[in-house]
């Protein structure tokens, strides 16, 4: 029941369930062998470009990318 | 170009010239067009270029069917595996699209790129029809669009409810971590009483099925509980562990989020490759019966000229001999 000890600690630290789980997840996958591993890694990139609106104009948009921009 | 509107423009004024100035004005624009001096039949150069470019036309939609039925195919099996990941929340939590709450968040899920037939339009208009819905006096509704088309149409009439737009979803294949990063911000930016996602489920290549899943906060879910309304068998549940039904509550609704999210990107972008396959597969239909048609006029158009010309040698042959 370790994981039950931790939910205040990352729930302080201002992290969703969704965070910690990815965390998790991205742990377990490191724990693959080899072939396997890099394969489960390439897998799961992350891109996309976000902008927030506030009163009926965009602000600058953000780019969460995983990948470098050629 | 200044030509054709010069030529358009004579047409028009043609009524109201007299005779005299009509002729001098047709011996004018006759020596302006590109036509040499000699030449009686009609010239079949316009038609071939338009049967040349057709053609090309016909060539680039049959490429792109056959890329999105490609694309489809690797995709439809992970969005009907992913069917597995919100089942049983819907079995815990059920779906209760009527629930009644002040603060309504529409998640518009849409593509980046267009030529996909009408999926796009039908999403943004029951988003809109979801928000005239649930507005009130004291209610707030707004946006969060996920696409690039969406965010055109809504943008049109709804700039002041869009709270945030997330595109270039589709960079790299669709996963798992990558819709619950967006999830996670979508969590932190956005202050809800109910998520409702809005996107087309994919049923088959021609069909899909806007559909909206509604994702309770779980102070919401707790409400409804307590009060015995749509959430009522949920307090026969036991919950195991230190933790206390609220923390539960929390995890399992953020998780629910995510998790019903993945689904319907993966499900519209299944959507919109099938959608995309079935456009591209009526059109180049339509550029083969388009080439059929200029086929067949070129040649009539061939044939009568070269008929016109046998018809000038043969009379002419004749004169000479008689």
């Amino acid at each position: 029941m370790a994981s039950n000890a931790a939910v205040p600690f990352w729930r302080a630290a201002g992290m969703t369930y969704i965070t910690y789980s990815n965390i998790c997840a991205n742990l377990v996958r490191n724990c693959l062998k080899e072939p396997h591993r890099s394969e489960a890694l390439s897998r799961e990139k992350v891109h996309f470009v976000s902008s927030k609106w506030v009163g009926g104009k965009p602000e600058k948009p953000t780019v969460r990318s995983d990948t470098p921009e050629h | 170009m200044a030509m054709a509107a010069l030529r358009r423009e004579g047409r028009r004024l043609a009524p109201l010239i007299s005779p005299q100035s009509l002729t001098a004005l047709r011996s004018s624009l006759i020596s302006e067009e590109q036509i040499p001096q000699g030449v009686r039949s009609i010239s079949t150069q316009v038609v071939r270029n338009r049967m040349k470019s057709v053609k090309n036309i016909q060539k680039i939609t049959k490429a792109m069917k056959m890329v999105a039925a490609s694309k489809l195919r690797a995709i439809q099996t992970r969005a009907e595996n992913s069917r597995g990941l919100w089942q049983p929340f819907i079995a815990l939590l059920g779906d209760t699209p009527s629930v009644d709450v002040k603060k309504n968040v529409i998640i518009t899920v849409s593509s980046d790129k267009g030529l996909c037939g009408g999926i796009n339009s039908t999403a943004v208009k029951i988003s809109r029809a979801v928000h005239k819905l649930n507005s009130g006096p004291d209610k707030e509704t707004k946006y969060v669009v996920l696409g690039e088309k969406a965010k055109a149409q809504l943008v049109r009439d709804s700039k002041k409810d869009i709270e945030i737009i997330l595109t270039e979803l589709q960079k790299n294949p669709l996963n798992y971590t990558q819709v619950s990063v967006i999830a996670d911000d979508i969590l932190k930016n956005v202050e809800f009483d109910a998520l409702r996602i809005v996107f087309n489920k994919f049923q088959s290549v021609v069909s899909f099925l806007p559909t909206m899943s509604t994702i309770l906060s779980p102070e919401i879910v707790e409400r409804e509980t307590e009060s015995g309304g749509k959430l009522g068998e949920l307090d026969s549940y036991e919950v195991e562990g230190g933790e206390t039904k609220s923390e539960i509550l929390q995890n399992l609704a953020e998780f629910q989020f995510s998790c019903v999210l993945f689904n319907a990107v993966l499900e519209n972008a299944c959507s919109e490759q099938g959608a995309r396959m079935s456009a591209m597969d009526s059109s180049s239909r339509n550029a083969g019966d388009m080439l059929d048609r200029l086929t067949l006029t070129y040649n009539r158009t061939r044939q009568a000229s070269i008929t016109t010309e046998l018809i000038e040698i043969i009379s002419g042959a004749s004169a000479l001999e008689g």
